[in-house]
């Protein structure tokens, strides 16, 4: 029984920690929480499983094509969802615009791909039982993606060029930083990590368009507790959270266990407002 | 943007054209055609029986009209898909009733869905026929207009615990379903006929099918001592979860219970072929074939009637079938002489039997469930040959 | 005046009311207050024929014999009855409720429940559906109370997160509701039972609910509303609380919401979890903005259009879903004002090009001397500033010795991180006088007005009112001690009219509760002349009465100064705090401001002038200190700040 809470903890949670990363990634340069987070970690599984199983590609190929379909829904994101609002003095009309665009993708999937989960193959024959593929993949996928954004930012010139632009626009704007750009980057690289979890998750969640919205909230709780653009909190938060709600399950059940999620993630919240590893707010006068 | 006279004058004739393609259609009286509504949940959760149930109906409607039509009249299917929404199917049904003026409705398939359009028919008084299989559906004195074409969940029951108590032979039952109105009715009343039998049902629960691992639920089953495990839900994911899990865990124990356990949907789910094993499901006397292969004649007969024009491979035989018994009974009734609500309510209420391709039918005034017990059988899940299965071993 | 009749030619038909006013302004008061009621008495006509419009030809469907459209109409009346109170929430105060469904889900089965009798013995529909208000209310608090402490995003998320709440605890407690199998909805009594009879009793409360939300929308409450979804700092400044504003206004929706969902159950008969989906709160959340914010009329239409959009034609069925989000992205990149927006003709009409500004003496006496010199702080409140006079000892200002009368600060310390804002400043606002307030950038000016005005606390030093300390940290109890402010950046509400904006400056003098206004009983139609006659007086002393009606957002920037200082001047206050209000004026502008400051200080009013502009400064004030680097470098009259040596070397130069 632990083992199984475990195991299936670990790898939700790193589901989760991953779409925290790509809310956090799309954050960064924008200042923008965009609602279509949970659907490209949706559009991983989809699209792998439409790729695989439908059109016939090589796992390896057909990650690749999943990775730039997602990337393609990043850039639309960007230019017609953020892009024009950002112009606006409207606080509140991303918020808007990026769930108008999350539902349309979530409604062509459901209309053209199915609204029964479908298949999505085994890609490596390692492991069973505790350690089968569908535990152990979204873990490692959650751990590689990790080191790669630490590596990103920290030792590479554009990485630094995203940390920039997300600590001050302005500033950054004033050194010549190509800051459009860069936003464009950064929200194709949030949609490939969004991406790389639902191919990851493929064999755990299936390709199912009601992973979407599911994501979407499981996805956004790591971020409300971990801080808004702190991907170590989301990592934490993340695990954290799918390691308690595989417990909830196995112990009261699936109904009691979503409400006690959702109850846990109100309290917390609301006590914190600003997570639990975040930094509070800037003046507003 | 800025708000300038040519935005809004684009927008404005956007609205405006998009409210001229859509302009309602309203029933013409002309053509005296026999209009039967069709309350499909086409898209949307659980679409698989309305896209079968959707092709006898096509097939029926077609090969009726290609003879000629009823009495002359033309038969007109008019679909409306629910998409699985009770909202959408009261306001379609009320369509069908007032605005398409229709002479009887099939359907809807969906448990939510006919809840709550049934008492809406029953004030119209227009004759119903649906397969839905929630026991309160049927009452000949609330809804004196509404017909059950298929086994209601209390014969799916009867059929389970017969299987289990009488042919496997054991008395422990583990009992699942989903967290659905039908999954929990239907776990409440297995659970009950089991103990009145004699059963002990060691482990019950109503999971929600996007549940990611089954495991906890077959442990504890097992933990109980479970010694055959009853299904009882509509989501074919969940039941692939749940056949992989018994595999894992290396688990020898039978699975029974609901015909979606069949579906053709869950060979792609499955993690091996064999998981499929050992899998028992509601199924049918003229859907099922014996250990030689053959179905029984009258089955037969529908299979080479549809042969290059229905695909039975992705689908269920019953699902197609019943869709064709159902327009066929209405334009049987419209044969005998029946012109108005009331008579085709009357026609049918005679009719025993009714010799369908899914069934043979028997309906009283007092009696609306017309499928008989005895043709409801187990099959073997894993078993499917365009859309039929091979009996579950025991039967004779 | 000449330069009026400039104006009067130039102005366009829709202003003649106000010009009329503007033009009698030098002859007396009277004419232009009838004349501008009288225009408004027109702009209500123009306002409510489109409602009454729609609930006639409503009225008239059910006698086109055809139920299904009579289903579809009811099924939009009471999408309208939930959407009317969610309107306040979402489209007012920018609350982005996503979730609401919940409160639908609750207050359908809440209904059903005590109608079937599965708790307490069966109740009358009726009964069942006022308790599932009581609900609804309760409900609503708690699923918007989370709003005033999470951002926009988080609390769209967790109002999502209880709707799936409200649907797992249906789905699960079985035996109340029926888990997945659902319950019947209530039967109403005869003669409502018919699909006609439920339909008109839907629409009566359809049209009920119009008003309600109508009147409230159009009242101090509407309007603080708007000003803490779009200036929230102002609203603040002007005694709008946020928490018991937005409380009430929970509470409202959420009653309305769940009497849509007891209505809803028994228009479907029957009711299943999988009744209420997350697109049916999407429908709602879609409605309002494609009918546009701060607008009754825009989401009504906006429900009506996409209730009956799917029924129109079967593929529209299918892709209804995909078709609202398209709309909706639609709405928000082309016509964020929504169809209300579209339908403003209005707020489009050209504004007269070469206004000018013509501050005026007589309505400014008018509005500040009303209530004689010791009512600076306004008429009798509510609470709050009832609490700031009993903390004041309640008394006229008469009676307070001359010494300890004013805002007085001493020694007051104010540091963020390590940097010193305010090192010691000891400064004192005489009522009477225009105290300036002077110094480099960075040396703590706009510091000091945030402390005073309460958004800042001060490490050491004190801070008095007429000698009572004044409490630290609450900006919200300013305005009951009758301190206003304008702002660097002027911070208005952009989609209201300038004398919306103006009148948030009285809210505090509002004394019809909330039901009150609810209903419109005379207590609020007499704040609301009053309060109106207030602030139109205050448009004509800073010189913008002609712009009363337009857009605020469509006024230059020289114009929002003097709007600001308009507002401040509504609460009559006893002290005014103004921050650079000359930056970007013209020559004359700055003339006329200087005017309009000297004026308002006769009556009485203490004036702090924080200001660039040396020369504005050494005209008009009584008394000015100068700041550097957080310190007092000079402090007396102009003449001896003007020779002051450091002051010269430091900051004027020469």
């Amino acid at each position: 029984m632990l083992g199984s809470i475990i195991a299936s903890g670990l790898a939700m949670g790193a589901v989760y920690a991953l779409i925290g990363i790509t809310y956090n990634t799309m954050f960064a340069t924008s200042r923008v929480m965009s609602f279509t987070a949970g659907q490209l970690g949706m559009l991983g599984g989809v699209l792998g499983s439409l790729f695989m199983l439908k059109v016939g590609l090589p796992p390896w190929l057909a990650f690749i094509a999943t990775l730039l379909g997602c990337a393609v829904v990043g850039l639309v994101t960007e230019l017609v969802a953020v892009r024009p609002v950002l112009k606006s003095l409207d606080q509140h009309l991303y918020v808007l615009s990026t769930l108008a665009l999350a539902l349309m993708i979530q409604q062509v999937t459901a209309i053209e791909w199915g609204t029964e989960p479908q298949p999505f193959p085994r890609l490596f024959n390692v492991g069973s039982g505790l350690m089968d593929e569908k535990f152990w993949l979204p873990v490692v996928a959650c751990a590689l993606v990790v080191l790669g954004l630490e590596y990103l930012y920290r030792r590479t010139l554009v990485g630094m060029a995203f940390l920039a632009v997300a600590e001050d626009n302005f500033a950054a704007r004033a050194l010549g930083l190509p800051e459009r750009r860069l936003r464009v980057w950064s929200y194709v690289l949030a949609a490939a990590i969004g991406g790389i979890a639902g191919f990851a998750s493929g064999q755990l969640m299936l390709a199912f368009f009601a992973n979407g919205t599911l994501l979407n909230f499981y996805g956004f709780v790591p971020v409300a507790l971990g801080g808004l653009g702190n991907n170590r909190g989301a990592l934490i938060g993340g695990l954290a959270l799918g390691l308690f709600q595989q417990a909830a399950n196995f112990t009261v059940g699936g109904v009691f266990s979503s409400i006690a999620v959702f109850v846990l993630f109100i309290v917390v919240l609301l006590a914190v407002p600003q997570g639990l590893f975040g930094s509070a707010t800037a003046r507003r006068v | 943007m800025s708000l300038t006279r040519r935005n809004f004058v684009l927008g404005t004739s956007a609205i405006a054209g998009a409210a001229i393609i859509g302009a309602p259609r309203y029933a013409h009286a002309a053509a005296e055609s026999l209009r039967i509504g069709w309350l499909a949940a086409l898209t949307g959760p659980s679409s698989a029986p309305g896209i079968g149930f959707d092709r006898g109906v096509k097939f029926a409607a077609d090969s009726l009209n290609a003879a000629g039509g009823v009495k002359g009249r033309k038969i007109e299917i008019v679909t409306r898909d629910t998409q699985g929404d009770p909202t959408k199917a009261v306001n379609a049904t009320q369509e069908m009733i007032n605005s398409q003026k229709v002479h009887a409705i099939w359907g809807p398939t969906n448990s939510g869905e006919s809840l709550a359009v049934t008492p809406i028919m029953a004030r119209a008084g227009i004759p119903n026929i649906h397969p839905c299989v929630i026991d309160t559906l049927i009452d000949t004195k609330k809804f004196p207009n509404a017909f059950r074409i298929a086994p209601s969940n209390g014969q799916w029951d009867d059929a389970v615990r017969a299987y289990c108590l009488k042919v496997l032979k054991v008395k422990k039952i583990a009992i699942i379903g989903d967290t659905t109105g039908y999954g929990v009715t239907a776990v409440k009343a297995c659970v009950a006929n089991f103990k009145r039998d004699g059963a002990d049902v060691v482990y019950s629960n109503n999971i929600d099918a996007t549940q990611t691992d089954m495991t906890p639920d077959m442990t504890r089953a097992r933990n109980a001592g479970a010694e055959v495990i009853v299904i009882w839900s509509v989501s074919t994911g969940m039941e692939a979860r749940l056949f992989n899990a018994r595999a894992e865990m290396n688990w020898d124990v039978n699975f029974a219970g609901h015909p979606s356990m069949a579906s053709g949907e869950i060979r792609g789910l499955l993690a091996k072929p064999q998981n499929w094993d050992k899998v028992y499901a509601v199924g049918y006397r003229s859907c099922s074939y014996g250990t030689d292969g053959k179905l029984p004649a009258k089955s037969q007969e529908f299979v080479d009637k549809v042969q290059g024009k229905v695909s039975l491979d992705d689908t269920l035989f019953w699902w197609v079938t019943a869709g064709y018994d159902a327009v066929n009974m209405v334009a049987q009734a419209v044969r005998e002489g029946a012109g108005s609500s009331k008579d085709i309510i009357a026609y049918w209420n005679t009719l025993h039997p009714y010799a369908g391709y899914f069934g043979n039918y028997t309906y009283t005034a007092e009696e609306h469930n017309g499928y008989p017990t005895a043709d409801v059988v187990m099959s073997a899940a894993n078993s499917a040959k365009h859309g039929t299965f091979l009996l579950a071993p025991g039967y004779v | 005046m000449s330069v009026d009749s400039e104006l009067q030619t130039r102005r366009p038909i829709a202003m003649t009311g106000a010009g009329g006013a503007a033009g009698a302004g030098g002859a007396g008061a009277s004419g232009g207050q009838a004349t501008h009621s009288g225009h408004h008495r027109n702009e209500d006509w123009r306002k409510v024929w489109p409602f009454l419009a729609i609930f006639a030809l409503a009225a008239l469907l059910p006698l086109a014999g055809n139920n299904y459209w009579t289903v579809i109409a009811t099924r939009a009346a009471i999408y309208w009855i939930l959407v009317s109170g969610l309107n306040l929430v979402v489209g007012y105060a920018g609350q982005l409720a996503i979730g609401y469904v919940a409160l639908l889900t609750l207050g359908a089965y809440i209904t059903s429940v005590l109608a079937a009798g599965n708790v307490l013995p069966p109740m009358p529909p009726f009964l069942a559906l006022i308790c599932a208000g009581i609900g609804g209310g309760v409900f609503g608090l708690v699923v918007g109370l989370p709003a005033l402490r999470l951002r926009t995003f988080y609390f769209a998320m967790a109002t999502l997160g209880f709707a799936t709440i409200v649907t797992q605890i249906a789905l699960a407690w079985q035996d109340v509701t029926g888990g997945g199998i659902g319950l019947s909805g209530p039967a109403m009594p005869a003669p409502f039972d018919s699909e006609m009879g439920l339909f008109y009793l839907c629409l009566g409360l359809a049209v009920l609910c119009t008003l309600l939300t109508a009147n409230i929308a159009r009242s101090r409450y509407g309007r603080g509303l708007i000003a803490i979804r779009d200036a929230e700092v102002a609203a603040e400044a002007s005694g709008i609380s946020k928490v018991r504003l937005l409380s009430l206004i929970f509470i409202f929706a959420g009653v309305l919401a769940a009497v849509a969902g007891g209505l809803f159950a028994s228009l479907q008969t029957y009711i299943t979890p999988d009744a209420f989906t997350f697109e049916l709160s999407v429908l709602f959340f879609i409605a309002i903005l494609i009918g546009g914010r701060g607008s009754i009329l825009g989401p009504l239409l906006g429900t009506i259009i996409l209730t009956v959009l799917p029924e129109l034609a079967a593929p529209l069925a299918a892709w209804s879903n995909f078709l609202y989000a398209l709309m909706l992205l639609v709405i928000v990149l082309a016509a964020p004002g929504g169809i209300a927006a579209l339908l403003d003709f209005r707020s489009r009409r050209p504004l007269p090009a070469n206004r000018r500004i013509i501050p005026d003496a007589a309505p400014l006496d008018r509005l500040l001397s009303r209530n004689g010199k010791e009512h600076g702080r306004g008429g009798v409140g509510d609470d709050a500033s009832n609490d700031a006079r009993n903390h004041t000892n309640g008394s006229a200002r008469n009676n307070v010795s001359n010494s300890a009368a004013g805002i007085s600060l001493h020694d007051v310390v104010l540091g963020f991180g390590g940097v010193r804002a305010i090192d010691g400043l000891t400064l004192a606002i005489t009522p009477g006088q225009v105290h300036g307030l002077i110094g480099p950038n960075g040396s703590g000016k706009t510091t000091t007005l945030n402390v005073i005005s309460g958004y800042y606390r001060p490490q050491e030093g004190t801070l008095r009112l007429d000698g009572a300390p004044l409490p630290a940290g609450q900006p919200l109890l300013r305005a009951a001690h009758g301190i206003a402010r304008t702002y660097q950046t002027p911070r208005i509400i952009g989609e209201a009219s300038v004398l919306d904006n103006v009148m948030i400056g009285g809210t505090l003098h509002g004394q019809a509760s909330f039901v009150e206004t609810l209903l419109r009983l005379p207590r609020h139609k007499r704040d609301d002349t009053s309060l109106r006659q207030a602030a139109y007086d205050a448009l004509q002393a800073v010189g913008l009465a002609a712009l009363a009606d337009a857009r605020a957002d469509r006024l230059q920037h020289s114009e929002l100064r003097f709007l600001e200082i308009a507002r401040a001047l509504v609460l009559r206050p006893a002290f005014l705090l103004l921050d650079e209000p000359a930056a970007g004026l013209a020559a004359e502008e700055i003339r006329q401001l200087g005017e309009l400051i000297r004026h308002i200080s006769r009556h009485g009013t203490g004036v702090l002038l924080v200001e660039h502009h040396a020369d504005l400064i050494f005209d008009i004030c009584d008394h000015v200190t100068v700041l550097n680097l957080g310190r007092v470098l000079a402090d007396g009259t102009p003449a001896q700040v003007r020779e002051h040596k450091e002051v010269v070397s430091a900051y004027l130069g020469g």
